[in-house]
């Protein structure tokens, strides 16, 4: 298995709940440290063996501070020297596909050919940031990865007419240094976007949701591979969940505790009532709509052990916690973010996962 | 549907050429100052798409029917593309044509790339769908009707191609296996870099016939080449995606190279 530090450079300071959040909300100098903060963390990730290194887009709130992750990542570039930078990624149908296909062009340039290439859809929040329809966000999203894609390899100049993307030439420098293109991922929560990962033979990455609903999508994803006749390797199946490790289950839960990271959590999809009956008219969950809210739902410490959405505990435990989500879900890279958000606590808890967890997840 | 109604708006008509009598259909303004386009069809005979008929609310079209093809007899006097182009050319001269944009589709599309370099400074344009002139050394499975389907469309639910007649499919193929020569055809290669006429050259990203991999060889050898992918469509460009296909057509008639730079306006309110 691999395991990949995801640092979502959240905002340091209060910040209250809701989507959007005030701008004039934000302090200079603690967001600043934040960002600086999560940088030191993937730098340590790095140092410590972690596989790759993750970062997302996120806008408008405290969640995250990476509206752009490849502006991150290009930092990332000169601190992370070893391990794979992982993008998780930009929100494809809300960009320009060949901004997107240009920046990872370079990004892949600059590490040498380390990038890991998420497409994501994103939260249904983020069609409000830039005003796109999230009804039409799936075909969106298609059809920005087969331009992507093409926008990659194509040894010409091309133009392109699509249904939502039209150019009249298009000819990406730098080229990318992987061959043919990054490794790709994109989130496959729901039948519909495990179908197309399947049919696009790329990476499922499964995201603030269940083991339980996790193995369902996971094993869907490789039974339409199957009917294609392919089968996915196994780093094409990325989990993502949080984590904390303290010496013991006990300082793991009050390090929980104390920094209010226990009570359950309303994240960016519930933040805002009118944004979630607006994405779910438009139909952006798919046809499991109702699966797909419960898998966001927000839940207490206890309850998210128990769903597998969080490892917390020593290291003893959370070792038999990761060996459920590798048998249950068949994952073979676990995309790790904190949730303890105590500097220290935090950055204890990853060397604990880079010393006791590491060696463990590498021979497996 | 779609298509039998462009068919109505398009009139039949015969020109005699080079001992040949061609029929073609003819639609569009013909005293505006554009220069007509001319139609060059595929190795499946003379159709016509919405695309035609969209084409034709700005340019007079009109649409040949190659001397062997449909309902013409068997053509066995036409001994190479080149002469078979040399007839094209001797009916659009006896049209009264002087100037003109040339479109070919697939196999119409070699045989507008041979038009082309007989005709010179007269042709305007050369726009190539789906085009014919390189293609991979094998074809994907066409032996039934549901297989044929899946390599001509990516999405036959918009306008299906009509149904095969196997008389007039059997005289066809005769004629194009004869005069097709090979996929990589290298004496015809030799001469396309002096073909400095504007060039547009379309292909659906489905296209398994004559797919999108070909089309860098276009950009390489021909003087003067723009390539352009139709996303979501497959060798029948036309009918699977006819308003994508027919607006950059259209701005490629009208504007030429400058087609580059957009004149969209971003404007949303004044």
């Amino acid at each position: 298995m691999k395991a990949a530090l995801f640092n979502p450079i959240r905002y340091g300071g209060p910040s209250p709940a809701g989507w959007p959040v005030a701008p004039h909300v934000y302090d200079l100098e603690i967001g600043q440290r934040s960002i600086l903060s999560g940088l030191e963390n993937l730098q340590l990730a790095d140092e410590l063996g972690f596989d790759w290194v993750t970062v997302a887009e996120h806008h408008y709130a405290g969640f995250s501070l990476t509206p752009n992750p490849m502006v991150l990542a290009g930092a990332l570039t000169q601190l992370v020297k070893r391990a794979k930078i992982a993008l998780l990624g930009p929100t494809v149908p809300i960009l320009n596909p060949i901004r997107v296909a240009e920046e990872y062009a370079m990004l892949d340039n600059l590490t040498g050919g380390r990038v890991i290439a998420g497409l994501l859809r994103g939260t249904p929040n983020e069609y409000v940031t830039y005003n796109i329809n999230p009804a039409e966000s799936r075909d969106r999203f298609e059809e920005a990865l087969a331009l992507i894609r093409r926008a990659w390899t194509e040894p010409e100049p091309f133009g392109w007419q699509g249904r939502f993307y039209q150019y009249r030439s298009v000819a990406v420098w730098p080229r990318v240094v992987q061959s043919p293109y990054p490794a790709l991922y994109m989130s496959g929560s729901s039948p519909e976007s495990g179908a197309m990962a399947a049919r696009n033979r790329i990476g499922l990455g499964l995201a603030f949701t269940t083991v339980p609903l996790a193995s369902r999508a996971a094993k869907f994803y490789r039974e339409e591979a199957n009917k294609l006749g392919w089968q996915p390797g196994t780093d094409q199946v990325l989990y993502r969940m949080g984590f904390h490790i303290a010496e013991s289950d006990e300082q793991a839960m009050t390090d929980m505790v104390e920094s209010g990271a226990a009570k359950p959590h309303v994240g960016l999809t519930m933040a805002n009532k009118a944004v979630l009956a607006g994405a779910m008219s438009a139909g952006y969950f798919g046809k499991a709509a109702e699966e797909q809210k419960e898998r966001v739902a927000p839940r207490d410490a206890t309850e998210r052990i128990e769903q597998g959405q969080i490892l917390l505990g020593s290291p003893e435990t959370v070792w038999k916690q990761i060996c459920r989500v590798r048998d249950e879900v068949g994952a073979g890279v676990l995309d790790l973010f904190p949730i303890v958000p105590i500097a220290d606590r935090t950055r204890h808890s990853i060397e604990l996962f880079g010393a006791k967890l590491l060696p463990r997840l590498h021979e497996n | 549907m779609a298509e039998q109604k462009s068919i109505s708006a398009f009139a039949e008509r015969k020109v005699g050429a080079d001992g040949f009598t061609i029929r073609y259909l003819e639609s569009g303004p013909r005293s505006d100052g554009t220069e007509p386009l001319v139609c060059l069809h595929g190795a499946g005979g003379l159709r016509l798409s919405p695309m035609h008929e969209m084409l034709a609310k700005t340019h007079r079209v009109i649409a040949f029917e190659t001397p062997g093809f449909g309902l013409s007899p068997a053509n066995e006097r036409s001994r190479d593309m080149a002469e078979l182009a040399a007839t094209l050319c001797a009916a659009v001269a006896a049209l009264g044509i002087k100037s003109y944009n040339l479109m070919g589709t697939s196999f119409g599309g070699k045989l507008a790339t041979h038009v082309a370099l007989q005709e010179g400074e007269k042709l305007q344009s050369l726009t190539l769908l789906s085009p014919a002139v390189f293609r991979p050394a094998e074809r994907p499975p066409m032996g039934n009707a549901e297989e044929r389907r899946r390599v001509m469309h990516a999405h036959p639910e918009r306008f299906p191609l009509a149904p095969a007649n196997p008389d007039i499919d059997s005289k066809q193929e005769t004629l194009v296996r004869r005069l097709i020569g090979p996929p990589r055809d290298a004496a015809l290669e030799e001469k396309l870099s002096g073909l400095t006429v504007p060039t547009l050259v379309v292909f659906g990203t489905e296209d398994r016939l004559t797919p999108p991999d070909m089309a860098p060889f276009y950009r390489q050898h021909y003087g003067n080449a723009h390539l352009m992918l139709i996303y979501d469509a497959a060798h029948l460009v036309d009918l699977d995606r006819p308003e994508a296909v027919t607006e950059v057509v259209s701005d490629f008639l009208a504007r030429k190279e400058r087609f580059l730079v957009s004149e969209q306006s971003g404007v949303i309110h004044p």
